[in-house]
């Protein structure tokens, strides 16, 4: 299928959710075994009784970058099938996930765009905890090309 | 080049924290101390599996071959990695307490089995805002074809 048949298959408003993740030591260890990502602030209970500045936190916590490459995931799980290319993603995380907690990311396609040169969708993204409350907001764009970038044509 | 040995990585993040820049002494436009990594198909699986990844794509070259990526692909996330695989233990972005506060990646080339990937990474600017001391990063990732894969910048907290 070409990238514009692609592309016209896809809808503005639609909402792809990703898999649930429930964080446990298990989970931070295989994170951080991964992606070589030790800082303390993941494992030692002692050292996170300590004030970090102003802020206390309630225990260890999750690695920013798991919530980013569980965001990843889920926009390549979608994008990849369909041919599509992940462009980009911008994140901002606005609430630590600790031990117990789960999340679940969504990515929403709020435009589509044709531009001269490609086929684009730009997503809103939103990662919420068990109560709902938001712990990552971030935008994503990915495209859909004839040739992906790097093979051979 | 050297394939990246996984296990043989140094975990212990307090090793040489005395050597490591704080945030006084992180000078803008600075280069940081990197080197280059090769990325087998094994550290490829092994970085997907660690991460939650399920996809073929990332582990099977016969099903890999029948996508438009035309064979195994890194998931674009592998910058996570390469992040602290290309630095050094004396590297700042693993001194303890270092907390992150956001991302933007861009990615341009899908990177493959055999790469050898280079970073080149440099603070871009430190600031203050509500009593917490913030550095920005930029970091690109560069191929052994002199190809930009993916390039980003972070924001993180630094311990006081």
């Amino acid at each position: 299928m070409t990238a514009k048949e692609q592309f016209e298959k896809t809808s503005e408003g639609e909402v792809i959710t990703g898999r649930e993740f429930t964080v446990t030591r298990d989970t931070i260890q295989a994170f951080a075994d991964a992606s070589l990502d030790y800082n303390p602030l993941h494992f030692d209970d002692n050292y996170m009784a300590n004030k970090f500045g102003k802020t206390q936190f309630d225990g260890v916590i999750m690695h920013g970058m798991q919530n980013f490459a569980l965001i990843s995931r889920t926009l390549t799980d979608w994008l990849i099938p369909r041919g599509g290319f992940h462009r980009r993603l911008e994140t901002r995380w606005l609430k630590p996930v600790q031990l117990g907690h789960t999340i679940t990311p969504t990515a929403t396609i709020y435009q589509k765009r044709k531009t001269e040169k490609g086929y684009w969708l730009l997503f809103d993204i939103e990662v919420t905890n068990q109560d709902g409350a938001l712990v990552a907001t971030g935008n994503a764009m990915a495209e859909f090309l004839d040739v992906i970038p790097g093979t051979a044509a | 080049m050297t394939v990246l040995d996984l296990d043989n990585f140094e975990t212990d993040f307090w090793k040489d924290v005395d050597k490591r820049k704080t945030w006084d002494e992180i000078i803008p436009g600075e280069l940081r101390d990197t080197r280059p990594v090769t990325l087998s198909k094994e550290v490829i699986a092994r970085y997907a599996r660690g991460v939650g990844e399920d996809n073929p794509i990332y582990f099977d070259e016969d099903y890999a071959k029948t996508t438009p990526y035309g064979g195994i692909i890194a998931p674009p996330s592998i910058h996570i990695l390469l992040m602290f695989a290309c630095t050094t233990t004396e590297d700042w972005m693993r001194s303890p307490g270092t907390i992150n506060a956001g991302q933007n990646w861009s990615y341009h080339i899908p990177i493959r089995p055999g790469d050898t990937i280079t970073m080149r990474g440099t603070a871009l600017d430190r600031f203050i805002r509500k009593d917490r001391l913030f550095a920005v990063h930029e970091n690109t990732f560069t191929n052994q074809h002199g190809q930009l894969v993916c390039t980003g910048r972070g924001q993180t907290i630094r311990p006081a």
